[in-house]
C-alpha cells in the first residue's frame, strides 16, 4: 500500500472555493515554499484509507480480549447521538444560555458516576486515564500541603500498570513497590512494614491487573486512613464491579474511571478517551476549575473554587466521550448490573475450560478477567500463541503483563460476547497449544493471513523512519 | 587477560592502568535482547557503588546499569550511542561502557570470579 | 437496551460448567456488597434513548461564530466523518499487535509526518491530548533534557493554556519565570498569539539559545501554516499545539488533538507513542510503534511521561482532512480565512471600532469596541451571532474562517449598528 505521499500528483477536489486573495503580510513571517503537501483528488484518498482500514482488527470485525481494556462492544446509537448538532457543533465558548443541555447532560453524568462508585463529587475534565492519575496525585499533594504535611512517597503494587508509578515519578513521589502474595493479594504483611507517615498515598487497581479482588482491601484502607494516607483506586476494573460494590465505600478517597473501557467508549485506535476522577468530599475542593454546577434548574460553569489544583486541559475535557458514556448509561439504567455479572461469568467460565491447558496464575476464581500463563511451552510462547490466534480471527490477550507472572496472557472477554465466540476461542487456544507439541514452527512463524507477518522491531528502533522525506518518494508503482 | 569481576547484577569489571573498566555480561546482553539504546553518563558524574549509572533500552524493556565499584567517570564509549548493537556483539571488548577511576580499589576484591560469576548464572537461570 | 447475547439457556449452561448456581455466586467476594438502590435512570430502548439525547441536544443553540479563543470553525468535508465512522478504524485498541493494525499505524506515521511536514520539525508523535497539555508535555521535556526547572513564558500565550501550564509545572515541582537565564529550560511563544499577533521569533530562539534554554512554539490555529513560516525555519526546537482545525468538530471543548514535534536531538525525549516504518521478514514494508522503552508501560518509574491512551482517532481525522484538502485546499482554508478576518476589521474600523493588534494577523484579531462588549455581545446574540471573546471591558477577539460568508459579515456589521 502506498503512502499517501507517494501519490502521485493530482488535481484537488475543490472542497473550497477558489477567491483570489492578496496576502499582505511582512516578508519575514510569510511560508516562502510552497506546503509541502500533496493534492490528492477526494476518489483516491476514500480509497487510500477505506484500504487502509480494511487492514485493521477492531471489536465490530471480532473478538478482542485485551485484558484491563475492556474492548465491549461499541453501541452505535451514541455515535448518533454524539454527532447531534447541537453537541457536535458547539463552540466551548457559547454563552450559557446556548449550552444548557451540554451541561445539564455533565452533571447529570457526574451524579450518576458519584452514585455508582460511591464517591462525593467528580471531574470530567481529565482526557484519559493517566491524566486523571496525575490529577489524583496533584490533589493528594494539594491535600497535605494545606495541612503543613510533607508526605513523599507512594505505595505501589507490583501487579500495578505502568503509568501508576509514571504518574508518581512525574510529580516527585517516590514509589514504593508491594508485592504480591500467593493469592495475589497485594501482601499485606510488607504493606504494615512499609506504611509510615511519609506515603502520601495508596495507589491500588481493584479488581487488580491479575483480575482478582483484593481480598485485604478494607484491611488496606483503615491502615491507610489511621496513618492519614489517601487511598486511591485505578478504576480500570471497573467493568467486574457495577451495582455490585462502591470503591467509595471499599475505603477509596479518590478514584478514576475510564469511560472508553467500563462505558463502551469506543478506544479508537488509541483515543480519545475520557478519565473522570471522583473524589470524596474532603478532597472536592481541590479539584479542577471549571465544575459543572446546578443552581434551581440552571447549569453554569463555575471558576470559583480558590483551592483548586488548576486545570489539566483546555476547555471542559472530551465532552464527545462524555455525551457517550451518559447515553450508554440510560440505555443500561437501573439494570447496569447485569453488565458486570456477566462480564464475570464469561471470565470465569473461561478461565474454567482453559486451566488445564494451561497454568492459571492464582487459584481462585476471577474478577472480569483473568491471567494464564504458557510458561509451560516455553519461552516466547506467550508472544507466539498471540501471534498465532490472529491466524483463527481472534485479536490476542494482553501479553506480558503482568509483569509478575512469566509467559502471561491476561484475558478480558466482556460481557458483550456471545457463549458461541468464547467457545471458539476456546478450541483456537487448545489447537494452537497442540500446534506448539506438534508443528511449533507454524506457530513461530504466524501470523501468515494478516498483510504483514512479524515485523523487524529492533530495525525499527535501531534504525527509526518516523516521517516520510520527499527523498524517499519510490519511483516503483506498488 | 586481565582478570574480569562480576555483580551480581551482572556489570563486569576488569582493571588496567588504575582505571576501571565496566560493561555487561553476555548473560546480561542475552537477557535483554537487541539492544536499541544505551543513556550514558557524563564524564566526570561520581558514582557510589550500586547505584544507577546507565540505563540501556531493549525493544521491549528498559533496565538499569549499576555502578560495580564507587569512582569518577573520566570516559565513556559515545561509540554505543549510534551503534548499541555492539553490546550485544562484543559484550566484554567492544562494548565496554565506561571507565572509572576507583576511590575504593576494596570494593573490586570483593566482587565475585569468573568461578563464581558463572556458578550464580547457573543457579538463577 | 441489551448488550449482552448471552440467552437464559446460554447462562445455565455457563453457570453449570463454572459449578456455581447463580452469578451471585461469583461476585460475593466483592464487597462490601451494595445493597443499595442505585439512583439511575430507567433503562431505555433506542428509540427512548435517542428521543432523550436529542431532546438535550435541541436545549443547545448552535450559533453563527466568529469565535476562536482555541477552537476554530472551519469547515469539514463530508468524507471525514464516513471514512471515521467505519468499524475498522475506531474499535480497535491502541496497535500494540502490529499485524492486525496496520490501517491505524500506517495512518499515525502519516499524521506524524504531516505534522513534521507543515511545521518544519524531524519528528512527531502519534498525538497528545489537546494543546494545553501538550504544551505542558513540552515544558516538561525541556526540563528533562537541560535538567533545569524554569520555564519563561511570552505574554500572549492563550489563558488556559497557562493555566495548565502552572499546573503542570506545580505538579512537577517546576517554575514559570519572567526572565530567560541559566535557570530557563524552555522559552514559550505562541504564534499567532492569543490576540493573533504574528512575530518573526527568530530573536526569541537565539536568545532561548544563548542562554542554553531550548525554543518551544505553541501554534493553536495550525492553519496559519499554509501561509505563515514554519517554525522549524526560525528556531523551533519543539513545537506544541492544538489540531482541532484540521477537521475536528467543535464538540464543546473535546475531544480535540494535541501535537507534539521535536528536532532529532530530542526524540529519546518524546513522550507518548510514535510509529515507525520497518519490514517483515519477505521485506514487505509495514509500521510499528517503536521507541516503547521510553513508555510507562516499560519504563514505569523513568518513563518521559505517563500517556497511553491519546487521541489517535482524531489524529486520524486531521490525516483525512490533510489529505483531503492538500496543499491547495489548505492554502484556499488559510486565504479564506486571512480575507474575511480584514474584511470584518476593516468594515468594523469604519464604524468606530478600532484595531488593537501590535503586530500583522491571521484569522483573528482584537478590537476595541464604541461602548461595552457586553452589551454589543448582546445584539449580536439575538441575530443569532457569537461575535468573539470578551477580553475586557470594551474589547473583544474576533476570528473569521471561511465558514464566514461574506453575507455573515455584512450581517455581524449591521448587527452592530443596530439594525
Amino acid at each position: 500500500m502506498k503512502i499517501i505521499f507517494e501519490h502521485e500528483e493530482e488535481n484537488n477536489t475543490g472542497h473550497l472555493q477558489e477567491e483570489d486573495v492578496c496576502i499582505e503580510l511582512p516578508s519575514d513571517i510569510v511560508r516562502k515554499e510552497p506546503l509541502p503537501i500533496p493534492n490528492v483528488n477526494e476518489v483516491d484518498v476514500v480509497r487510500h484509507y477505506t484500504n487502509l482500514s480494511r487492514m485493521n482488527f477492531g471489536v465490530d470485525i471480532g473478538f478482542y480480549p485485551l485484558g484491563s481494556c475492556t474492548m465491549k462492544y461499541n453501541p452505535k446509537v451514541n455515535e448518533d447521538a454524539a454527532r447531534a448538532e447541537g453537541f457536535s457543533n458547539l463552540h466551548p465558548l457559547s454563552p450559557e444560555e446556548c449550552t444548557q443541555g451540554s451541561l445539564k447532560l455533565m452533571w447529570e453524568l457526574k451524579e450518576y458516576l458519584k452514585d455508582i462508585t460511591g464517591m462525593d463529587d467528580f471531574s470530567l475534565q481529565p482526557s484519559a486515564g493517566a491524566q486523571s492519575e496525575l490529577l489524583g496525585v496533584m490533589i493528594a499533594k494539594a491535600h497535605f500541603r494545606s495541612k503543613g504535611e510533607k508526605r513523599t512517597k507512594a505505595i505501589i503494587p507490583d501487579s500495578a500498570h505502568g503509568t501508576n508509578p509514571a504518574t508518581a515519578s512525574i510529580c516527585k513521589l517516590e514509589t514504593i513497590t508491594i508485592p504480591s502474595d500467593s493469592r495475589g493479594n497485594m501482601d499485606i504483611g510488607r504493606y504494615k512494614e512499609l506504611l509510615s507517615p511519609e506515603v502520601a498515598l495508596v495507589m491500588l487497581t481493584n479488581p487488580n491487573t491479575l483480575g482478582l479482588f483484593d481480598e485485604n482491601t478494607t484491611e488496606i484502607s483503615h491502615l491507610a486512613h489511621k496513618n492519614g494516607t489517601l487511598m486511591y483506586c485505578d478504576g480500570a476494573n471497573m467493568n467486574a464491579l457495577l451495582g455490585i460494590t462502591r470503591p467509595g465505600d471499599q475505603g477509596f478517597d479518590m478514584i478514576h474511571l475510564n469511560l472508553h473501557k467500563t462505558f463502551s467508549t469506543p478506544h479508537g485506535g488509541g483515543g480519545p478517551g475520557a478519565g473522570v476522577l471522583g473524589v470524596k468530599s474532603f478532597l472536592a475542593e481541590y479539584l479542577p476549575i471549571p465544575q459543572v454546577v446546578k443552581r434551581d434548574s440552571r447549569y453554569s460553569l463555575d471558576y470559583a473554587s480558590k483551592k483548586s489544583v488548576g486545570r489539566v486541559r483546555s476547555f471542559y475535557g472530551n465532552f464527545g466521550m462524555h455525551v457517550r458514556a451518559y447515553s450508554y448509561i440510560h440505555s443500561w439504567g437501573t439494570q447496569i448490573r447485569k453488565v458486570s455479572e456477566h462480564a464475570v461469568l464469561n471470565a470465569n467460565y473461561l478461565q474454567d475450560l482453559l486451566k488445564d491447558t494451561f497454568d492459571l496464575a492464582y487459584d481462585r476464581r476471577c474478577a472480569h478477567e483473568f491471567v494464564l500463563s504458557s510458561r509451560r511451552f516455553g519461552e516466547k510462547s506467550a508472544l507466539n500463541i498471540a501471534k498465532r490466534l490472529m491466524d483463527y480471527g481472534f485479536h490476542p490477550p494482553t501479553i506480558y503483563f503482568p509483569l509478575i507472572v512469566p509467559e502471561a496472557l491476561m484475558i478480558e472477554p466482556t460481557e458483550t460476547e456471545s457463549k458461541e465466540t468464547l467457545d471458539r476461542f476456546v478450541l483456537a487456544l487448545k489447537k494452537i497449544a497442540s500446534e506448539l507439541k506438534e508443528h511449533p514452527e507454524i506457530v513461530k512463524q504466524s501470523p501468515l493471513s494478516t498483510p504483514v507477518g512479524r515485523l523487524d522491531e529492533v530495525a525499527a528502533a535501531r534504525r527509526p523512519n518516523l516521517r516520510w522525506r520527499p527523498s524517499q518518494r519510490q519511483t516503483k508503482v506498488e | 587477560m586481565l582478570e574480569l569481576k562480576f555483580t551480581k547484577e551482572h556489570e563486569w569489571v576488569r582493571i588496567m592502568d588504575e582505571l576501571a573498566i565496566i560493561g555487561i555480561s553476555d548473560f546480561a546482553q542475552e537477557q535483554l535482547g537487541d539492544i536499541v539504546s544505551i543513556e550514558l553518563p557524563k564524564t566526570g558524574g561520581v558514582f557510589r557503588q550500586g547505584q544507577t549509572m546507565a540505563i540501556v533500552d531493549s525493544v521491549k524493556a528498559s533496565s538499569d546499569i549499576y555502578a560495580p565499584i564507587s569512582g569518577e567517570i573520566v570516559e565513556v564509549n559515545e561509540g554505543l550511542i549510534e551503534k548499541p548493537e555492539v553490546i550485544n556483539q562484543s559484550p566484554y571488548d567492544l562494548g565496554w561502557i565506561a571507565k572509572i577511576k576507583p576511590s575504593k580499589m576494596e570494593e573490586f576484591e570483593s566482587l565475585m570470579t569468573r568461578e563464581e560469576y558463572d556458578r550464580y548464572i547457573g543457579q538463577i537461570k | 437496551m441489551d448488550y449482552i447475547p448471552a440467552t437464559e439457556k446460554d447462562i445455565k449452561e455457563m453457570l453449570n460448567l463454572v459449578g456455581v448456581s447463580s452469578i451471585n455466586d461469583l461476585v460475593r467476594e466483592f464487597i462490601p456488597a451494595f445493597r443499595g438502590k442505585l439512583n439511575l435512570p430507567q433503562p431505555k430502548s433506542e428509540l427512548e434513548l435517542l428521543g432523550h439525547m436529542k431532546g438535550l441536544a435541541h436545549t443547545n443553540k448552535v450559533l453563527r461564530y466568529f469565535i476562536g479563543g482555541g477552537a476554530y470553525n472551519h469547515y469539514i468535508p463530508s468524507a471525514v466523518s464516513h471514512l471515521l465512522a467505519r468499524g475498522d478504524l475506531y474499535t480497535g485498541y491502541t496497535p500494540y499487535q502490529a499485524e492486525m493494525s496496520q490501517g491505524t499505524l500506517q495512518a499515525i506515521y502519516e499524521f506524524q509526518s504531516f505534522i513534521c511536514l507543515l511545521t518544519g520539525m524531524d519528528v512527531a508523535n502519534a498525538s497528545l491530548y489537546e494543546g494545553a497539555s501538550a504544551l505542558a508535555e513540552a515544558a516538561l521535556l525541556s526540563c528533562s533534557y537541560t535538567g533545569r526547572d524554569h520555564i519563561f513564558v511570552k505574554e500572549g500565550l492563550h489563558p488556559q493554556y497557562l493555566e495548565v501550564l502552572q499546573t503542570y509545572c506545580e505538579g512537577s515541582e517546576l517554575t514559570v519565570t519572567d526572565k530567560i537565564d541559566d535557570k530557563t529550560a524552555c522559552v514559550i511563544a505562541q504564534n499567532p498569539d492569543f490576540y493573533g499577533n504574528i512575530e518573526n521569533m527568530h530573536y526569541l530562539a537565539e536568545q532561548a539559545h544563548s542562554a542554553g534554554a531550548l525554543f518551544t512554539t505553541c501554534i493553536i490555529e495550525p492553519t496559519s501554516l499554509a501561509i505563515l513560516e514554519p517554525p522549524g525555519k526560525y528556531g523551533a526546537d519543539i513545537v506544541a499545539g492544538e489540531g482541532q482545525s484540521f477537521g475536528i468538530p467543535l464538540s464543546f471543548g473535546g475531544p480535540y488533538l494535541g501535537f507534539i514535534a521535536v528536532k532529532d536531538f530530542l526524540l529519546k525525549k518524546l513522550p507518548g507513542r510514535i510509529c515507525g516504518m520497518t519490514t517483515d521478514s519477505k521485506g514487505n514494508r509495514g509500521f510499528v510503534l517503536t521507541f516503547q522503552a521510553r513508555e510507562q508501560h516499560i519504563r514505569r518509574e523513568r518513563a518521559t511521561s505517563n500517556i497511553t491512551t491519546n487521541q489517535a482517532l482524531m489524529a486520524l481525522a486531521a490525516t483525512i482532512y490533510l489529505a483531503l484538502m492538500g496543499r491547495t485546499g489548505l492554502t484556499r482554508v488559510a486565504k479564506l480565512s486571512y480575507a474575511r478576518a480584514h474584511l470584518l476589521n476593516g468594515k468594523l474600523e469604519k464604524v468606530g471600532f478600532r484595531n488593537l493588534n501590535i503586530k500583522p494577523f491571521y484569522n483573528e484579531f482584537a478590537v476595541k469596541v464604541p461602548g461595552s462588549a457586553e452589551a454589543l455581545a448582546s445584539r449580536l446574540l439575538k441575530k443569532g451571532i457569537l461575535g468573539g471573546v470578551n477580553l475586557a471591558e470594551d474589547s473583544l477577539l474576533i476570528c473569521c474562517t471561511e465558514m464566514n460568508s461574506v453575507q455573515d459579515i455584512d450581517d455581524f456589521v449591521s448587527a452592530v449598528a443596530g439594525d
